[in-house]
């Protein structure tokens, strides 16, 4: 046996799931609509990426999100002007600037899906993960309270949330604290995990507490219009993930080499991690991708409503919004086309990218039709 | 094609086009079954039996595909190649010609539905004309013979494939005729010597022991009365006490029914136990048949020589065939076990032995017995 | 020659739960009563039809279940086992029986002990592509128990990976690979290499050799001789296939519907079983010699559910020598002369 350096060794283990991976990408570039998604998300990525670039923010503005009105003629005429080269995608009323909207609104977008469907994930991950390892009672409870969420209709309830939510939270840190550490240290009896750790968060509970009574930390969270809306969805979203990580793992968690692990001497929460969350990730990621263009879509339903993000936010559903009251008489709706075709196509486009690279991992991830 | 034999697999080359390349996995397979025998086709994972077996009833999943050779099927007109049949010949043929049993028996049954529902399905499909003639009889004797069932089933005999046909016997009731398909099914479970035959009918798939279920698949099998019958490994997952009642139920079904039978296993002591001849395949080829006397007696190829000293003996411990079965991805040139066998040659690295008859009756594939140069 | 194993009346049944509030209804008596011994370095066989409940026992024993009542000790010695027993029968609520039973007895270890247990007895089971994680690596997978018992990591894990994959026949290479690009039989082996790594007193296998082809049975069956003689492992090899039972094993147990109905050494089950589900049993077994061929199967019927098993000896409605008392009384594992057990009334009948 040679002596391999640390870089190497990385290298070889490597090796067989870089040659997964290899498969994976031949797969994708071999089913066309698929590379078209990924094509589409990606060129998404890019102009968020870019939006400073690409639209910038005008001089003396303090939050780039803030669209700009074009002082000159704002004031004139309050309707929305079709395309110049001025303003490349026209303007809509008030003058707010249709391109860097746009352009901006692409950001928001992947922020609202990538904060929403994270948070789901991990609360999802947690929850249904429990309950199907454990089963028993705790898994009648977790999903008895995960099916009272999924009852209710998705976007009635996130809207009566956006509404309800108000828009400062005054927060007991203390108390938070104190519950959360409560809850983990829970949470930790019952996966047995080493002793330090248990320590370490029993230590943190106790400070919690005494900070209670002698020094209360308060935090007010101000919450934008955009964080509550996101906040909403992800209350009404997470049971979703539950309900397929549990089946996932009650599929994995009978077979064989879950047990060999336990004979092996491994914890429960070992066997979780090492054992059964990288055989169950895959359908969830798949559920993930497709989700963020739907999440997408609620958020800019729920703009367009009225309900979302500020009047001069940069959000796509937002900018639609405006153009409500332009849509009224048909002569009012042809000449102002532009003010929701462009953003409902970058909408359109958005959601079709996503949808079109969650079928594809489908496709390529499906173990049916992996190896043949 | 002799006057024996019921089925001939002629040069029978199979592919496989997957994503990792294309696996042969048959490479021009010899095989006949002869008429009221039970004919044994041993071999390891990998050797090609089932694949065999599937392409007889043209059931190959795909990627795989039928690349070449014949299969020839005795029929009353003659014989007839499989692979050039027709899809109605084809359906005609399956079930009623020739019939199949597999491994998993509960795999194979649906469990939504009642035994009888399963078993009355099959013989519906292919002796339809004899029951409704059957059933008319029955009605004309309780002299209903004029009634809108008898009608019905008038029908359906003159002109079974008109639209209206196919709307009335969907809608009307068919109480005679399926008296008349149960007291078959009953009778068909009886001969797999299955107790209590009305009770086990009206069960479901689940709620059927291993044993039970395989009995049942076997009645399924014959319920058309096939001159061949095709069993892949059925006793492989059984407890061995069942496996005995089974083999010996498959040794009755030979001795009463007539039935030509292919039994493929990988078990030496159940092809001792069972055939009249043997045929032993490795990694898709077929590397020796002869009678079952002489393929435990005097074994030629050098496979088999290696396959009947590796089962487990007391006295002697158990030895086993060094290496692994070779891939199908792009096979080795020659003999496929040149790399295991002892008495390899340098001719066998490059051309593939020919199956030659060394002895009557008994022919392998290996260049010890001479072979084209 | 001593004992490593050694089990009294174990027990493991499975509630069956149903009604409305998911109560236990009914029970499967997977394992009912059950009392043997293995000798240390010895190869133990077990022998059954399905649902006999010998993967349930080997199971047990090594705590993947916990037995429902019953005793289960692990190198203990005699006279502790022998007073153990004694209180039982005579007082059971003492505190000294459960002093002793928390200290010696296997069935009531948890946390530390059970882990330390786990260094010592390890299974290796029947279908090598379903107890190998499909994601992991073999070298993972191999050192996983290192690693859940604290015994190495990182480099020094490694160099005992590689020592256990030379000793079971593999290559360097194997340790970088997933288990689907292997053949079924190195599978197997990578599967034995993780039982071995921690170096177990006890290994249990679960038939395997079962999902193997018949090739390569023989070469793992030579490898199971000799890392038995080499690390001096005591073996419980569970099959329902006799003849490698015959083969390998010093002495063999047959279960049937959850108890033990004979056991011996190998050649004296084998040249003259006793019970007439031993006979039968033997006897269904096909001979690969076409010239000694059997006319009528040995046994008829089906195995019965354990969940409700037949009365008093629950072979009797498959007997052929069923007698009156074979249906009201259970028959004692009594021996027979030399070291034979049976649990029959027609072989030891019973002294009124």
């Amino acid at each position: 046996m040679t002596m391999r350096s640390r870089f190497e060794e990385l290298k070889v283990s490597m090796r067989p799931r870089v040659k997964e991976w290899k498969f994976m990408f031949l797969r994708i570039r071999k089913n066309s609509l698929a590379l078209a998604g990924l094509i589409i998300v990606l060129f998404f990525a890019a102009i968020a990426m870019l939006a400073p670039v690409l639209a910038p923010p005008p001089p003396g503005s303090l939050d780039s999100f803030k669209i700009p009105n074009d002082p000159e003629i704002h004031v004139l005429t309050p309707n929305p002007t079709p395309p110049t080269l001025r303003h490349i995608f026209g303007t809509t009323d008030q003058q707010y600037d249709l391109y860097y909207a746009c352009i901006w609104g692409t950001l928001t977008a992947f922020r609202t899906g990538l904060t929403v469907v994270g948070i789901s994930l991990i609360v999802g991950l947690l929850v249904g993960t429990l309950a199907a390892y454990y089963g028993g009672m705790l898994d009648e409870v977790l999903m008895r309270f995960t099916d009272i969420i999924i009852a209710f209709p998705g976007l009635i309830l996130a809207m009566a949330l956006v509404i309800a939510f108000p828009a400062k939270i005054p927060i007991n840190l203390s108390m938070l604290f104190v519950v959360m550490f409560a809850l983990v240290s829970f949470v930790l009896l019952a996966l047995r995990p080493s002793k330090k750790l248990l320590l370490v968060v029993q230590a943190l509970l106790v400070l919690s507490l005494l900070s209670i009574l002698y020094y209360p930390l308060t935090y007010d969270l101000n919450l934008s219009r955009l964080d509550k809306v996101l906040i909403s969805i992800t209350l009404v979203g997470w049971p979703g993930y539950t309900r397929v990580i549990r089946g996932e793992v009650l599929r994995v968690k009978n077979e064989d080499y879950i047990e060999a692990s336990r004979a092996s001497g491994s914890t429960d929460f070992g066997t979780i991690v090492k054992h059964i969350w990288p055989n169950t990730v895959y359908p969830i990621l798949i559920v993930a991708t497709l989700d963020i263009g739907s999440i997408v879509l609620s958020a800019a339903a729920l703009s367009f409503i009225g309900i979302g993000a500020e009047p001069d936010f940069a959000d796509w559903g937002q900018i639609i919004q405006r153009s409500r009251a332009w849509m009224s008489r048909p002569e009012q709706l042809i000449g102002n086309l532009h003010t929701f075709l462009i953003p409902g196509m970058f909408i359109t486009s958005f959601v079709m990218g996503w949808n079109l690279l969650g079928d594809a991992l489908r496709d390529v991830l499906d173990p049916t039709l992996r190896r043949r | 094609m002799s006057l024996e034999t019921i089925v001939e697999v002629k040069d029978l080359k199979v592919n496989f086009y997957t994503y990792a390349g294309v696996v042969e996995a048959l490479d021009g397979v010899n095989v006949s079954l002869r008429e009221g025998e039970i004919l044994g086709l041993v071999g390891e994972t990998g050797s090609g039996k089932s694949v065999t077996s599937l392409s007889v009833m043209m059931l190959v999943p795909p990627p795989g595909r039928i690349e070449g050779g014949a299969i020839y099927v005795k029929k009353d007109s003659g014989q007839e190649d499989v692979l050039l049949m027709s899809d109605d010949s084809l359906r005609n043929m399956r079930g009623a010609d020739i019939s199949m049993i597999f491994q998993e028996p509960r795999a194979y049954l649906n469990p939504v539905y009642t035994v009888e529902d399963q078993i009355s399905e099959v013989m519906l499909v292919h002796r339809k004309q004899e029951f409704l003639k059957n059933a008319l009889d029955v009605l004309e004797k309780n002299r209903r013979g004029s009634t809108v069932e008898a009608n019905t089933y008038r029908r359906m005999l003159k002109n079974p494939r008109s639209l209206g046909v196919r709307f009335i016997q969907k809608l009307s009731l068919k109480k005679t005729l399926k008296s008349e398909v149960r007291k078959e099914v009953a009778k068909v479970l009886k001969s797999v010597e299955i107790p209590d035959p009305e009770r086990v009918c009206r069960m479901y798939p689940h709620e059927l022991s291993g044993g039970m279920a395989q009995r049942v698949l076997i009645a399924m099998a014959l319920a058309c009365n096939p001159k061949v019958l095709i069993a892949d490994e059925p006793t492989t997952n059984l407890d061995v006490t069942v496996q005995a009642q089974i083999l010996n139920l498959i040794r009755l079904l030979k001795k009463d029914f007539k039935s030509s039978i292919l039994y493929i296993t990988h078990d030496l002591g159940v092809v001792a136990q069972l055939c009249d001849r043997v045929a032993v395949m490795y990694a898709g080829n077929v590397v020796e048949t002869a009678d079952v006397f002489e393929i435990f007696g005097s074994p030629y190829h050098p496979y088999t020589r290696a396959l009947l000293e590796s089962i487990p003996n007391p006295e002697k411990g158990f030895k086993s065939i060094p290496g692994i079965v070779p891939g199908l991805i792009n096979p080795i040139s020659g003999c496929r076990f040149r790399d295991r066998c002892s008495y390899a040659m340098e001719i066998c690295q490059k051309v593939k032995p020919s199956f030659l008859e060394v002895k009557k009756g008994h022919f392998a594939a290996c260049y010890l017995y001479g072979g084209s140069q | 020659m001593s004992y490593l194993v050694q089990i009294r009346d174990l027990k493991k049944y499975f509630p069956i739960l149903g009604g409305v509030l998911r109560r236990s209804v009914a029970n499967v008596k997977a394992v009912d009563g059950v009392s043997i011994d293995v000798l240390k370095g010895e190869c133990f066989g077990l022998v059954g039809e399905s649902g006999c409940g010998k993967t349930t026992l080997g199971k047990t024993i090594l705590r993947l279940y916990k037995p429902s009542t019953g005793h289960i000790f692990f190198g203990v010695p005699s006279d502790v086992v022998d007073e153990i027993n004694a209180l039982e029968t005579s007082n059971p609520k003492s505190r000294r029986l459960r002093r002793l039973r928390e200290q010696h007895d296997v069935s009531t270890y948890r946390g530390r002990d059970l882990l330390l247990l786990r260094r010592k007895m390890q299974i290796v089971y029947q279908d090598p592509t379903t107890s190998l994680d499909p994601r992991m690596l073999v070298k993972d997978i191999i050192a996983e128990p290192l690693v859940a018992q604290g015994i190495a990591k990182g480099e020094e894990a490694k160099k005992m990976v590689l020592e256990i994959l030379s000793r079971v026949g593999l290559s360097d290479q194997a340790m970088y690979r997933f288990p689907h690009e292997f053949s079924g039989g190195q599978r197997q082996r990578v599967a034995i290499a993780r039982a071995l790594v921690s170096r177990p007193d006890f290994v249990i296998l679960d038939e395997p050799t079962s999902a193997v082809d018949v090739s390569v049975r023989a070469q793992l069956l030579n490898l199971f001789t000799d890392l038995q003689k080499e690390y001096g492992l005591t073996y419980m090899f569970i099959s329902h296939d006799l003849s490698i039972v015959e083969c390998i094993s010093h002495r063999v147990a047959i279960m049937y519907l959850g108890k033990i109905v004979e056991y011996s050494l190998t050649e004296q089950i084998f040249k003259k079983p006793l019970h007439p589900y031993s006979q039968a049993l033997i006897a269904s077994v096909p001979i690969p010699d076409p010239t000694r061929r059997k006319e009528r199967p040995p046994l008829t019927g089906e195995v019965p559910s354990p969940v409700d098993p037949p009365a008093g000896c629950r072979f009797h409605p498959r007997c052929p020598l069923a007698m009156n008392i074979c249906k009201q009384k259970e028959p004692q594992l009594l021996d027979a002369g030399s070291q034979h057990y049976v649990a029959c009334f027609a072989v030891n009948p019973e002294k009124s």
